[in-house]
């Protein structure tokens, strides 16, 4: 029962961070870029000694295998360090996925929009979408932070060095990094627009599709499919040509940044070269050219770090509102069992918050299940959901035994079963949501509900099944087992025979109303047709 | 499957415009194994890819003259020769790299686009194409969801990563070409080094499928668990199940991510030998040259060289790896084009379903007959029990379907279809009613609405104003009927109806039976309905059924 989020959850941010293997992919990056840049620079100020000792009769004192012995170590260390930079700081990233993902699911499940009407995430496109958010958060600081952390050192020391060998050299370089800065910018900047737009596109693309697809047999007999699928495919082409403009834009930072590293070498080289230095005092400023050309290949990936960076800033804006507003406290102490439940002046709404009728009023009691009927639109949902505490009953209340009930008792007492129920990707047991029950009850529950010989099929109360392998009607059905388990003193059943055949919905509905005859049960159906003689029904007008 | 699509819509009588252009090259070409989609995607980069290609070997080449030209430079500048012409030399292979890098990023992003585009085009054809009864078998929630997706992932593989693999060849032989041109013998040693390489690329590879697959069968199940819980989130918490969820999915993708690890172990073994090899032959290079300056080994192609030609060999040697490290970056590429294109090929059109066998047992010839001889005005009911099929005699009727009539097309261009599905646009009622009749007369509307009870409905209230959302989401079924009757009654044209009565009250039924009617006076109105009060109205009924094929003729 205690499945209340704390009220507090934000979206987690840099708290659950792991440090320790964090740090240790930072030590490899360092030593990984260390080692590219001291293997060039070191190699190319080798080549340079032992050119010019070759040429005098020093060549024969010549200790070459101290840096023989360098170079093969840095060659080593850039090797071993790139590879224990990728695992360690993929493990890191998903150790930090893990519990970003559990944290965020408790977030948006504590979040009011989960319960209100239409469950968007349900949608196969706007969960592709929330996922594309999630990784490009949980990858955020593999992508971003990694990488543009060593990156940065890199070139604080480089520029050190510079400004310490070749001062005059700075001026080049500096040009070089304000015109790398601008670009970044301009990314940056219209990267966040892009991004959004092509989402936009896609999604509205993807609203105008659906509704294009359900409408289909009026369309193609009034022939006007071929011209309905036009907007739609063309807001596919736009978010396309926004990926376009994207990539030029980001071909153009590519080409800065690809320019640096080979500028900057050749800038240290030449004004070494114009302060006068020649033959071996020019060594050390050809490493220093050297080691800015090896920065070259790390520069070179600064686009993706800023589309990276731009996508994880619309990602954590786009997730939070996942999350935001965390209603209610901790759960409290319920009654097992009430005899009588009262709404007095509940008013329903539509999604939209149109006022739907007038002010509703009812009383059910325990063992007598009434059935909310009532043309489709008028509101029979709401009511559940206002019952269930799913949404709050305005200036109406909701009584139990005549004491009033608040959304999260509400929530506490009842269970819910939605017209639209989904199947768990999971074993048929965990899909039952009894964890307390035995096999016995399960199989019970299974069997009042005519499922038991096709989960015998499927492999059993530890088969695994997903909203794929069952059939509209038998996940039905496994929602109403769900219900028959569920030990909450008020059920509430949303078109619980939806999807069954009039006889099978009648019979099975039978069972689970005298199962359930201790507690309160509300049911509605759309289906004027569905009369059962152990329940009265209850006409909800406009 | 988009070619199976295209073929099948030769037989089929709805043309428009963009579905009679063939796809160039697609229809011809011979069904190789593989996917129909990747297949097309190549057609679609052809020449653009080539484009591409001879852009991306001007970069390569711009590049390593930059590196070698820099490189003598440097040698000569030790040696005490600055020579500006070099050095200008090295500049302008450097603008000339980076002007030829801009335009080939360019000319992959817009052949991408293109591809992007074409499937995106091939996917319409192929919906278009489509019966109604083929549409509404498609996952249309995963279609829509892919649509948005696939097309670039499926580009970037024909396009961005089919380059990467044809420089996987051209790149390194450039390479080894330019040192050539100093040390024979040092690009040999490059050559030579290669089929190591690639021996350790196959065993890693081997190791890698192995590793995926069994973390496939071990933990396969785990992969969308968090995805699968977000969809399901509303039920969790009608069960109360929060909780319990919470705790599992940390476990389970706890153990996902530890399995994915013992994967990326090795699979990062693969860079992990370029970097090797890249690194160690810098380190090698670099001795062997600095021993042959030192005269203190002579390896022939390695001793006896001037410095500016060691660090030619040195600095030019890393080009050659440099093909194999981005053909490994596009790894994701790779894997993420084949999905989406296995997933494009089945997806469109995955649905078979019972139309055809369906259609053709449940439209027997004698049925046929009956709905070719309907008359100019008048209501005709279908009527019969459910499942005997009524809808699909009248979408037969509308010339919608699979099964063809026996070459008596239905002449009639002008229909009205009225049933809960049809189209209603987000905006007000007098819109929703004047959506595509090209009506706006608001006097017409008012009529139309008025007709069958639209005006006065509690639940819409605002008259011809009242707000409908996207989707019509705030509309009952019954509302629905009723619009499109409006639109149909304001539009003049034949009405064809599907259960025009079902979802309604019994007074808006006794309205909705009556305007139908009163239509059927000035126009055809066929109605498929099992309300007897309706068919009693009409002037003609063909009982549908697979046992009784009858057409009474009433007198009307």
């Amino acid at each position: 029962m205690n499945d209340r989020a704390p009220s507090h959850v934000a979206l987690p941010r840099e708290k659950i961070e792991h440090t320790a293997q964090w740090r240790l992919a930072l030590l490899f990056a360092f030593a990984a870029l260390a080692g590219a840049v001291l293997l060039t620079g070191v190699s190319m100020w080798f080549l340079g000694a032992v050119a010019l000792a070759g040429l005098t009769p020093a060549a024969l004192t010549f200790n070459f295998h101290m840096p023989a012995a360098f170079i093969r170590l840095f060659a080593l260390t850039r090797t071993a360090a790139k590879y224990g930079e990728r695992v360690v700081g993929h493990r890191a990233a998903l150790t930090d996925q893990v519990l970003r993902r559990a944290t965020l699911f408790a977030a948006m499940a504590a979040a009011p929009s989960v319960r209100k009407a239409g469950w968007q995430l349900g949608n196969p496109d706007r969960l592709a979408d929330f996922l594309d958010d999630v990784e490009d958060v949980d990858y955020a600081r593999l992508r971003v932070g990694l990488p543009s952390t060593t990156l940065g050192v890199a070139i604080v020391l480089l520029l050190a060095a510079t400004l310490w060998s070749a001062p005059l050299a700075m001026v080049m370089i500096l040009l070089l990094f304000a015109a790398n800065t601008g670009g970044a910018y301009y990314l940056t900047g219209r990267g966040d627009a892009d991004l959004a737009g092509m989402r936009e596109s896609r999604q509205e693309a993807s609203r105008l599709l659906g509704a294009a697809m359900q409408a289909v047999v009026p369309l193609q007999a009034e022939r006007r499919w071929n011209s309905m699928l036009g907007a739609p495919f063309d807001g596919y082409a736009s978010a396309e040509a926004r990926a376009l403009m994207l990539r030029r834009r980001q071909a153009v930072v590519d080409m800065l940044a690809g320019c640096l590293a080979p500028c900057a070498m050749l800038s240290v080289l030449i004004c070494a070269w114009l302060t006068g230095l020649r033959g071996a005092a020019l060594l050390p400023p050809a490493l220093l050219a050297f080691a800015w050309l090896a920065i070259g290949e790390s520069v070179q990936g600064v686009s993706r770090i800023l589309i990276a960076s731009v996508r994880e800033k619309a990602a954590r804006v786009a997730l939070a509102k996942w999350s935001i507003g965390p209603d209610g406290t901790a759960h409290k102490h319920t009654p097992e069992q009430i005899r009588s439940l009262t709404l007095e002046r509940l008013v329903r709404r539509t999604p939209d918050g149109r006022l739907l009728g007038r002010p509703f009023g009812a009383t059910f009691t325990a063992g007598r299940p009434r059935i909310l009927h009532g043309a489709s639109g008028c509101g029979k949902t709401s009511l559940l959901k206002q019952i269930a505490g799913w949404l709050d009953a305005a200036d109406g209340c909701v009584l139990a035994d005549g004491v009033a009930l608040d959304t999260d008792k509400r929530r506490a007492m009842s269970s819910f079963c939605p017209h639209d129920a989904a199947v768990l990707a999971d074993t048929v047991r965990e899909n039952l949501f009894a964890p307390n029950a035995s096999d016995e009850d399960l199989w019970t529950a299974l069997s009042a509900v005519e499922l038991d010989g096709r989960i015998r099929e499927a492999g059993g109360l530890d088969g695994w099944i997903t909203q794929a392998v069952l059939s509209l009607g038998e996940a039905q059905r496994l929602n109403l087992a769900r219900a028959w388990l569920s030990e909450k003193p008020i059920v509430l059943l949303d078109e619980p025979v939806e999807h069954l055949d009039a006889d099978q919905g009648k019979r099975i509905l039978a069972a689970l109303l005298f199962r359930l005859r201790q507690r309160i049960v509300v049911l509605s159906s759309h289906e004027t047709g569905l009369m059962l003689a152990e329940c009265r029904p209850l006409l909800v007008t406009q | 499957m988009l070619n199976a699509a295209l073929n099948r819509h030769e037989s089929r009588p709805i043309r428009s415009k963009a579905s009679e252009k063939p796809i160039p090259n697609a229809v011809s070409q011979p069904t190789a194994p593989g996917s129909a989609t990747l297949r097309l995607a190549r057609n679609l980069a052809g020449p653009s890819l080539r484009a591409a290609l001879a852009l991306q070997m001007a970069r390569i080449g711009s590049r390593i003259a930059f590196t070698g030209l820099s490189a003598i430079f440097v040698g000569e500048m030790i040696f005490g020769r600055a020579n500006w012409m070099l050095f200008g030399a090295a500049l302008g292979s450097l603008i000339l790299g980076s002007v030829t890098g801009l335009a080939t990023d360019r000319v992959l992003a817009s052949t991408e686009l293109k591809v992007a585009n074409g499937l995106l085009g091939a996917a319409r054809r192929a919906l278009v194409a489509a019966s109604p009864a083929d549409v509404q078998a498609m996952p249309a929630g995963t279609l829509i969801a892919g649509l948005q997706r696939y097309p670039q992932a499926i580009a970037s593989l024909a396009v961005g990563h089919r380059l990467a693999s044809i420089m996987l060849g051209l790149g390194p032989s450039a390479a080894a070409a330019a040192i050539a041109a100093v040390s024979w013998q040092a690009a040999l040693a490059l050559v030579v080094l290669t089929p190591v390489m690639i021996v350790f690329f196959v065993l890693v590879g081997g190791a890698i499928r192995s590793g995926a697959e069994a973390q496939e069968k071990a933990f396969g199940r785990l992969a969308a668990q968090f995805a699968d819980r977000i969809r399901a989130l509303p039920t969790i918490l009608g069960n109360h199940g929060l909780a319990r969820e919470r705790r599992k999915l940390e476990t389970r993708l706890d153990t996902y991510a530890s399995g994915t690890m013992s994967v990326l172990r090795i699979a990062f073994l693969n860079a992990g030998i370029i970097d090797f090899f890249a690194s160690l032959s810098i380190a090698v290079l670099a001795v062997f040259l600095g021993l042959g300056h030192l005269k203190l080994m002579s390896v022939p192609g390695f001793a006896g060289l001037q410095l500016w030609q060691s660090l030619f060999i040195l600095m030019i040697a890393p080009e050659y790896f440099a093909p194999f490290r981005r053909y490994a970056e596009q790894y994701h590429a790779k894997a993420g084009g084949v999905a989406a294109a296995t997933a494009l090929d089945t997806l469109v059109l995955a649905a078979r379903p019972r139309s055809i066998d369906f259609e053709t047992a449940i439209l027997t010839p004698d049925l046929i007959h009956a709905a070719s001889l309907l008359p100019r005005t008048g209501l005709v009911a279908i009527t019969g029990p459910s499942g005997s099929g009524k809808s699909t005699l009248l979408r037969h009727v509308a010339g919608i379907g699979t099964a063809r009539s026996d070459g008596s097309e239905l002449d009639r261009p002008e229909i009205a279809w009225c049933s809960t599905e049809i189209h209603v646009p987000e905006g007000t009622l007098g819109d929703a009613i004047g959506w595509g009749t090209g009506q706006s007369c608001r006097t017409r509307l008012l009529l139309a609405a008025g007709n069958v009870g639209l005006l006065d409905d509690v639940l819409l209230p605002g008259g011809l104003d009242a707000l409908i959302t996207a989707g019509g989401e705030n509309l009952s079924g019954g509302q629905r009927v009723r619009i499109g009757l409006a639109r149909a009654l304001a539009s003049g044209r034949a009405i064809l109806a599907d259960e025009p009565t079902a979802k309604l009250d019994p007074v808006n039924a006794a309205m909705v039976r009556r305007a139908l009617a009163g239509a059927s006076r000035g126009r055809l109105v066929v109605v498929a309905t099992h309300d007897r009060d309706l068919a009693m109205l009409a002037g003609k009924t063909i009982e549908a059924g697979p046992a009784s094929q009858q057409v009474e003729e009433n007198a009307a």
